[in-house]
């Protein structure tokens, strides 16, 4: 790799990192400053209402399976309802996501 | 020995055991990368230290596609950090939840898309003596499992896709099932539950028709949008009852 293509590297790692620095201490001062004792209080409304909103666009595009078609996404319909319905049931993490791959995987597997 | 450092090792195991879903979307999408990286030009360790300083999935493959079309390099940087502003509304999201400790800044280099998900979900539930353990542990997992995946993609991604192309088609479900499981929590009232639809709808829509990197900026603002409007008509009609009760 060349010295120009390293610094592009470099330059697109820093960059990348300071966006995910820079609003953690920009929020912490604001807190800091705020100091009521509640953070959700002082956080500003548009910034609470994206993080949901942006977990569930990430969600959407995560939807995609990844060889699109009439059977992956049946598939993809299954193995939703199989999560939901653990999800629903057991409200833990693990569980709902194992019961969802496992119900995709078998569509896939049975009707492929 | 304080209560912050007894806890310590048990919440990073449990933040490792919480990221495992991730894996089943991470690994294969790191393979891939390792094979594109590697196709492209890139030598394997080449491949290895983009994704270890870089950690970003859609913009490192952004970032070699271009490099091979030969692009400007200028460009190539200024794509790269336009794939990722997202990031900027992820951190101050979790701040409030964060305890004072001089690690959490260097954390947030593991702050991707899925790291922030399930932190958001996670980090409110647990005790604050757990939290910066709880989110080594994950954050550890999900990047040496994408430095893993990238690596074993760059030496063997081409027979490694060829021998189990199943399993890269059926692992990667883990992640929506995982982002379903986060959301599911948050429908709870009619104007949530517009605005979170109607933001997978988008993202979806969007997704479908080509626009990833775009998808998640737009689908959330327009997500947001749906939020206030529904706001202001709840607002107008509360105000339309109170007056016609005032007549």
């Amino acid at each position: 790799m060349s010295s120009a293509l390293w610094i592009a590297v470099l330059a697109s790692s820093l960059g990348t990192l300071l966006m995910r620095l820079l609003p953690l201490l920009w929020m912490q001062r604001r807190l800091a400053r705020l100091d009521d004792g509640d953070g959700l209080e002082a956080m500003p409304q548009w910034l609470s209402l994206l993080g949901p909103l942006m977990i569930a666009a990430v969600f959407g595009v995560s939807l995609i399976p990844v060889n699109p078609g009439l059977l992956s996404w049946i598939a993809t319909a299954i193995g939703m309802f199989a999560t939901l319905a653990v999800w629903y049931r057991l409200r833990s993490l693990g569980w709902p996501v194992a019961a969802g791959v496992a119900a995709y995987g078998a569509v896939v597997m049975l009707l492929g | 020995m304080s209560q912050a450092t007894q806890t310590l090792p048990r919440s990073w195991l449990t933040g490792t055991r919480e990221a495992i879903p991730l894996l089943g979307g991470y690994v294969p999408v790191a393979i891939s990368f390792g094979l594109i990286a590697t196709q492209a030009g890139f030598s394997a360790w080449e491949a290895v230290l983009i994704s270890t300083l870089l950690y970003a999935g859609a913009s490192q493959f952004l970032f070699v596609g271009m490099v091979a079309a030969g692009a400007p390099l200028w460009l190539v940087v200024a794509m790269t950090l336009l794939i990722n502003l997202r990031h900027v509304v992820y951190a101050p999201n979790l701040a409030p939840w964060l305890t004072p400790n001089r690690a959490w800044p260097w954390l947030m280099h593991g702050l991707t898309d899925q790291i922030f998900a399930l932190a958001h979900a996670r980090l409110p539930q647990l005790p604050a003596a757990q939290r910066l353990g709880w989110f080594g542990g994950a954050a550890l997992l999900a990047w040496t499992s994408w430095i893993g995946g990238t690596a074993l993609g760059a030496v063997a991604g081409g027979e490694l896709i060829a021998r189990w192309a199943l399993m890269g088609e059926i692992l990667p479900f883990a992640l929506p099932a995982l982002f379903l499981v986060l959301i599911a929590p948050r429908f709870t009232s009619r104007r949530w539950s517009l605005a979170l639809g109607l933001t997978i709808l988008i993202a979806l829509a969007l997704t479908i028709l080509g626009l990833t990197n775009l998808a998640i900026p737009i689908a959330a603002a327009c997500g947001a949008l749906c939020f206030q409007i529904v706001k202001c008509g709840n607002a107008k009609k509360a105000e339309h009852a109170q007056g016609g009760r005032d007549e």
